[in-house]
């Protein structure tokens, strides 16, 4: 679930930070340490601690249909129990557990919540996303899944329904077991008005309509659809502990605030290692209930993992090459060509290793998204001209130094269900010229631009939220004059800029979706007219006159075609994969012909320094991973770290390591 | 209109003896000028174009499309490669590209790739170029003009409503002395810089450039006046005691005469002695702004954000911040050596040690 969670949350983050730049995901290259023991009750002080133990089973007993218990031998005896056993161990042995990693914060974190408002930051993957362990995870070179906190699972297509055994060893970093009263309790929070997260809210309510519990250990979770990747729905919860959590009331987003939860993780916070402002360390949790588990012993290696406040990312930078932080992400082309050179002499002494991995995920939308509801903008040839305006091969040459690829659908990345031939439309000044003529714009005007017989200007307002991008919209605007169309350049901060296209104020928007690791590409968020229009066509599908913008939809290009609608629903209730794929094919395809979006560019790989005691497996890392630190397969050799520093302040020299990891290219 | 009286005339020949503060006056003021016309110094269009024995002078004009030229496209000429062309064909026709052949806004990459380029004669690009491959010296030259003007429009406003309120305040004194003493109390206790993150975070970001601006710049004179209002208050106070007011108040002249008539011009020397300093402090401001990125809204040229730029690429681009940082000193250095020339100029006291 974590994926689905991910994805809703991210949009935000996507679209505030700069996520594809990479600054952020230097925080999530590395990680950890240990240690143990849950904080708890910290600074209440309440005479009487409030207790939810009632009104949950009050809740429990209200809701018969969601909340079930039934016997161990009402589990139907047919089920075929899977556990990824076969499936290759993620980690080396040679992984030597010590050590501790220093890391950077972009800002420190406003709370310790992983739920409620405030918590979706940049810190939350360091005690929840890449450390807490979910039931069971995808393999991150082979997509199916390992086991977490479960020892095996079941799936039953037709009842709709997932079975799950935990691991008896499970527990919680205080040692409670975890057990399936913790799922339980976690429907009734997730539901519950007391977190303040009305899409968490929405999501448990609607996505899961039964959870059963047969014993301790053993539970089911039904959902509303039979979909191909069913499993993963069910599969990526992560329970929360019901025993720390039963003072959970009205105060809850207060009462939680700097309280560190226990986890299922390998990590915990001290008290005392939480220096507000300034920094936060986490400790390894030597008796990790989860330390001797397949697929997990050679991971979180570190013993602490040192993450101190640094705004500036130059700085950041500056602290780097001091030593004072272990890696660095260079996905930038300045930090990677110019900042840290090949011939740098950190480099070629040998002291930071350079590596390049190349990747295979979903991959984040950037591009043009054209607000199809804005006068101009809802002709088709308009459109393509623009299209063809776009230079965004200039951009990824001459800006990204021909190191990204140009993005051909808005669905690339998700193996066989991205479309396998269609390519986005090439910068052509006379294609564009002849497709606005179609439109109208024959003539130039005194500046260049082209205008119609009524006198009016091909010009659009270029938005975007994207601050450290806005170069690329510079680059775009000018390429695009060649073609006679101009592009007013506005860019936003992060809030301002997703605010204005969730009020669907803009005329053509660069922005991105993020993405998280999916089967297959979803549609009706972004192309259903239920989220352009309120009641879009009439009953015989032709166009409701009288219908409305829909505001707060993440169908940014106001998209609304009948045909569209009615493959999106059955895709949704698709249990067959052959059927959606060629759903997703010809709905890809119908998108492209109506133009509504410029593809722009991804990023095929993820590039860092790290200091030559930061150790990689010998792959480096593995196929879906997005960035080297988040599966923690690195550890710290503390040997090696003083021999480099001894080996620096003499002058000695090691060879030299730039790698290119391209096994997944 | 009023005129200058005779001690004001003595002051400002003082003023010209002053050398440094003289020098530096006729500098910037002949730097204003010169960015007065500006695009016929700095810009991509040729000052003058000879094609097939016809005279064009582009700079002020419509465009012109490559077919103009005999260049096969219609979109406008790249008047650098035109001439290239030119000496490439051996052809007759000829043009003048002005002193720097870039505008601000370009991307010049002769290498193809977008980064900073080092100063170099050999390519025109005299202070190198920024990171994304704009030449330095033209974002430069307009960003300092746009920060002249700002200034001076700045000072204008600021000068109009602290003089006003702070001569009826002095003029009229009493309740509406200590009302206003209140409100300008409470107001100039509101910090600027705060206000303006404040505004430009909720002002809808639809506007047009020139939109914001103005909402900078009115922001920024709304919390600015304050100041100006205590010295214009108590220097009315001085001069409304004097007899020549009353003589004025007798003959029966109205109070804004006498305000702006008789009082203002003896004022005037305070008034002019913080003239510079008020320059200098809107340049400081708008440049920090920029440098925050509050101000300014890209792609428009700008010294802060070109100290942005140089402070995040010290190591590899050192010609960003040296160029941005210098200009900044000239242009501060310069307007300071005015303020104290003037300040000399205008003390009352000529014979004084303190110089």
């Amino acid at each position: 679930m974590k994926n689905y969670l991910m994805t809703q949350l991210v949009k935000h983050r996507c679209f505030s930070d700069i996520c594809i730049r990479g600054f952020l995901t230097i925080s999530t290259a590395l990680l950890l340490t240990a240690c143990g023991q849950s904080e708890s009750d910290g600074d209440t002080v309440d005479l009487v601690v409030p207790d939810n133990t009632e009104e949950v089973q009050a809740a429990y007993a209200a809701d018969p249909d969601f909340y079930s218990f039934k016997a161990l031998l009402d589990v139907p005896a047919d089920l075929i129990w899977e556990s990824g056993d076969s499936l290759p161990e993620i980690g080396s042995p040679m992984a030597k557990k010590g050590g501790t990693q220093y890391a950077r914060l972009q800002d420190f974190p406003r709370t310790l919540r992983t739920v409620g408002p405030d918590s979706n930051g940049s810190f939350r993957p360091w005690i929840l996303d890449d450390t807490t362990i979910a039931i069971a995870h995808r393999h991150p070179d082979e997509f199916v899944y390992y086991p977490g906190l479960a020892e095996s699972w079941a799936v039953d297509e037709a009842a709709k329904t997932i079975y799950v055994k935990l691991d008896q060893n499970a527990r919680w970093s205080d040692n409670v077991p975890i057990t399936a009263d913790d799922f339980m309790f976690m429907f009734w929070l997730f539901k519950s008005s007391y977190i303040i997260a009305p899409w968490y809210n929405n999501w448990f309510s609607t996505q899961y309509t039964n959870i059963t519990k047969y014993d301790d250990h053993t539970f089911s979770i039904s959902i509303p659809e039979a979909k191909p990747d069913m499993d993963g729905r069910v599969l990526e919860l992560r329970p929360m502990p019901q025993h720390f959590f039963k003072e959970v009331g009205e105060d809850f987003v207060e009462r939680y605030q700097w309280r560190f939860a226990p986890t299922s993780s390998a990590y915990v916070i001290a008290d005392e290692d939480i220096r507000k402002g300034r920094s936060i360390t986490l400790t390894r949790n030597k008796d990790w209930w989860a330390k001797d588990k397949k697929n997990w012993r050679y991971r979180y290696n570190p013993d602490r993992i040192h993450l101190s406040v640094i705004r500036d990312t130059p700085k950041v930078f500056e602290a780097f090459k001091r030593g004072d932080i272990d890696q660095f992400s260079l996905n930038l082309a300045e930090y990677w060509y110019e900042k840290l050179p090949d011939d740098d002499p950190d480099v070629q002494s040998g002291y930071i290793h350079k590596s390049v991995f190349y990747n295979q995920l979903p991959r984040p939308t950037y591009g043009l998204w054209m607000n199809t509801s804005q006068p101009l903008l809802d002709n088709r040839d308009i459109r393509i001209g623009i299209n063809h305006a776009t230079n965004w091969q200039l951009v990824i040459d001459n800006f990204f130094r021909g190191d990204y690829t140009r993005m051909q659908t808005s669905s690339d990345g998700y193996g066989e269900f991205t479309h396998p031939t269609l390519r986005s439309r090439e910068f052509d000044i006379n294609l564009a010229q002849e497709h606005f003529a179609l439109a109208g714009f024959k003539k130039r005007g005194p500046d260049g631009i082209l205008v119609n017989d009524q006198g009016q200007k091909l010009a659009f307002t270029l938005s975007s939220g994207y601050e450290s991008l806005k170069d690329v919209l510079t680059i775009l605007k000018e390429e695009a004059l060649k073609a006679g169309l101009q592009f007013r350049v506005e860019v936003l901060d992060g809030t301002a800029g997703w605010k204005k296209v969730q009020e669907k104020k803009h005329d053509i928007h660069f922005s991105a979706f993020n993405t998280s690791l999916e089967m297959y590409p979803r549609f009706w968020e972004t192309y259903h007219s239920d989220n352009a229009y309120d009641d879009a066509f009439l009953d015989d599908g032709t166009v409701n006159p009288e219908r409305k913008l829909k505001t707060q939809t993440n169908n940014l290009e106001a998209l609304a075609i009948f045909e569209m609608d009615g493959m999106i629903d059955r895709y949704r209730t698709s249990d067959d994969a052959q059927e959606m794929k060629d759903l997703a094919f010809a709905m890809t395809e119908m998108h492209h012909e109506y133009a509504s979006f410029s593809p722009g560019f991804y990023q095929a790989f993820f590039r860092v320094g790290h200091w030559r005691w930061v150790k990689y497996p010998a792959s480096f890392n593995y196929k879906h991973a997005s960035t080297a630190g988040e599966l923690f397969v690195h550890w710290i050799d503390t040997d090696m770290k003083e021999e480099t520093l001894a080996a620096r302040k003499d002058d000695r020299k090691f060879p030299a390591e730039i790698v290119i990891y391209d096994q997944f290219k | 209109m009023f005129r200058f009286n005779p001690q004001t005339l003595k002051k400002l020949r003082r003023f010209r003896e002053i050398k440094r503060g003289y020098y530096s006056f006729i500098i910037l003021v002949s730097l204003l000028v010169l960015s007065g016309f500006g695009e016929l110094v700095v810009n991509n269009r040729a000052l003058l174009v000879s094609h097939d024995g016809e005279w064009y002078f582009p700079t002020y004009t419509n465009f012109h499309p490559g077919s103009d030229f005999g260049l096969g496209y219609s979109y406008e000429v790249n008047y650098r490669d035109l001439s290239a062309h030119y000496k490439e064909t051996g052809s007759d026709n000829w043009l003048v590209m002005p002193l720097v052949p870039f505008n601000p806004y370009e991307n010049h990459a002769p290498g193809g790739i977008f980064k900073p380029i080092a100063p170099a004669f050999s390519d025109g690009h005299y202070l190198g170029t920024d990171t994304t491959s704009r030449d330095i010296l033209s974002r430069l030259f307009y960003g300092t003009r746009i920060a002249l003007i700002f200034s001076l429009a700045f000072m204008a406003c600021v000068y109009v409503i602290g003089i006003s309120i702070g001569c009826a305040m002095g003029y009229f004194g009493g309740v509406f002395d200590l009302t206003f003493q209140r409100l300008i109390e409470i107001w100039s206790n509101i910090p600027f810089l705060y206000m303006v993150i404040i505004v430009f975070s909720v002002i809808p970001a639809n506007f047009s450039i020139s939109t914001r601006i103005g909402i900078l710049l009115t922001v920024m004179v709304l919390f600015s006046w304050t100041s100006m209002t205590y010295y214009m208050r108590t220097e009315t106070y001085k001069e409304k005691s004097r007899d020549y007011t009353a003589a004025a108040k007798i003959i029966g002249a109205s109070d804004s005469r006498i305000i702006f008539r008789h009082i203002l011009p003896n004022v005037l020397s305070t008034l002019v002695t913080f003239m510079p300093f008020t320059i200098v402090s809107a340049i400081s401001a708008i440049t920090a702004l920029d440098f925050l990125g509050f101000g300014l809204p890209p792609p428009t040229p700008s010294l802060g954000e070109l100290l942005k730029q140089g402070t995040a690429n010290l190591r590899t681009a050192p010609w960003i911040v040296t160029s941005a940082f210098g200009t900044l000193v000239v242009l501060l250095t310069l307007v300071t050596f005015i303020g104290e020339a003037v300040r000399e100029s205008f003390d009352p006291k000529k014979f004084t040690i303190y110089r």
